[in-house]
């Protein structure tokens, strides 16, 4: 068997072990194991996209989500504490989350987007460069002034008080 | 060949499905504002996943999309966090009750 062959019990596997990372991240007591539980979930989806043949998108989800967020999370959360005990209600969440569950199943049932997957083809970093900044440059520009304008508010907001 | 990635393409879809329905239950059993970040950045995964599984069939374009959605949510998660810092300055606690009573 080809390599290939193994891909849908890697992917059965994957999608195992980041339910569970992802339950761990919402229960656990302690939110500093809970963010270390996040940055592993991001690694995971990282996975999960390098199998279904996107490695540049993994690569940019190892270092810009979990290599700069949410190590900014987990840093910040480890500074700042938990803020002690929470209240749980438990009932809300399984209703919401059975409804979603459920709802977007039959939607996707319904429309048939669970077959909407097919391999991409070979594609290069530059093809993607190019079309990033020729086609879609304005939204480029957007975004670096969206995200100039954010660090300084993220700068103002923490300094406020001092 | 065909028949795996369709298998592939299927199991990615039901992951996404069940870490939104996670994200979600832990969005709303919780009143720690930390909690729900947390559970939104689950949520985000899960989106994430969808997006790209879904625009595969463009590979470019699947790419652009997810590249500048991890972008947003970094900056998203910078700003929240910020807002949270000065917010535990205030009033000590992460927890949503209560915070009208504390004149937020």
């Amino acid at each position: 068997m080809a390599l290939v062959d193994y891909y849908p019990y890697m992917a059965a596997l994957l999608t195992g072990a980041m339910l569970v990372t992802a339950y761990y991240v919402v229960r656990h007591k302690d939110l500093v194991y809970s963010s270390i539980a996040l940055a592993l979930l991001g690694s995971m989806t990282a996975a999960f996209v390098a199998l279904l043949g996107f490695g540049l998108v993994a690569a940019f989800i190892v270092v810009v989500y979990v290599g700069a967020a949410v190590m900014f999370i987990i840093m910040s959360i480890s500074m700042l504490g938990g803020g002690g005990p929470e209240a749980r209600s438990e009932a809300p969440g399984i209703l919401a989350a059975s409804g979603i569950l459920a709802g977007l199943a039959v939607v996707l049932a319904a429309t048939g987007l669970f077959k909407a997957y097919a391999h991409p083809g070979a594609y290069t970093v530059t093809e993607v460069a190019q079309v990033l900044l020729s086609k879609y440059s304005p939204v480029l520009w957007v975004l670096v002034v969206a995200l100039a304008a954010t660090l300084l508010e993220a700068i103002a907001v923490a300094r406020r008080g001092e | 060949m065909a028949l795996i990635e369709k298998a592939v393409g299927e199991v990615a879809f039901a992951a996404s499905l069940a870490l939104v329905a996670i994200g979600v239950y832990g969005l709303t059993s919780t009143n720690n504002m930390l909690r729900m970040l947390l559970s939104l950045e689950v949520i985000f995964n899960g989106i994430l996943l969808g997006i790209v599984a879904y625009l595969s069939f463009q590979p470019i374009m699947a790419s652009i999309v997810a590249i500048l959605l991890v972008a947003v949510v970094a900056a998203e998660v910078i700003v929240t966090m910020a807002i949270l810092a000065g917010l535990y300055r205030q009033v000590r606690t992460f927890e949503t009750t209560g915070l009208e009573e504390e004149g937020v």
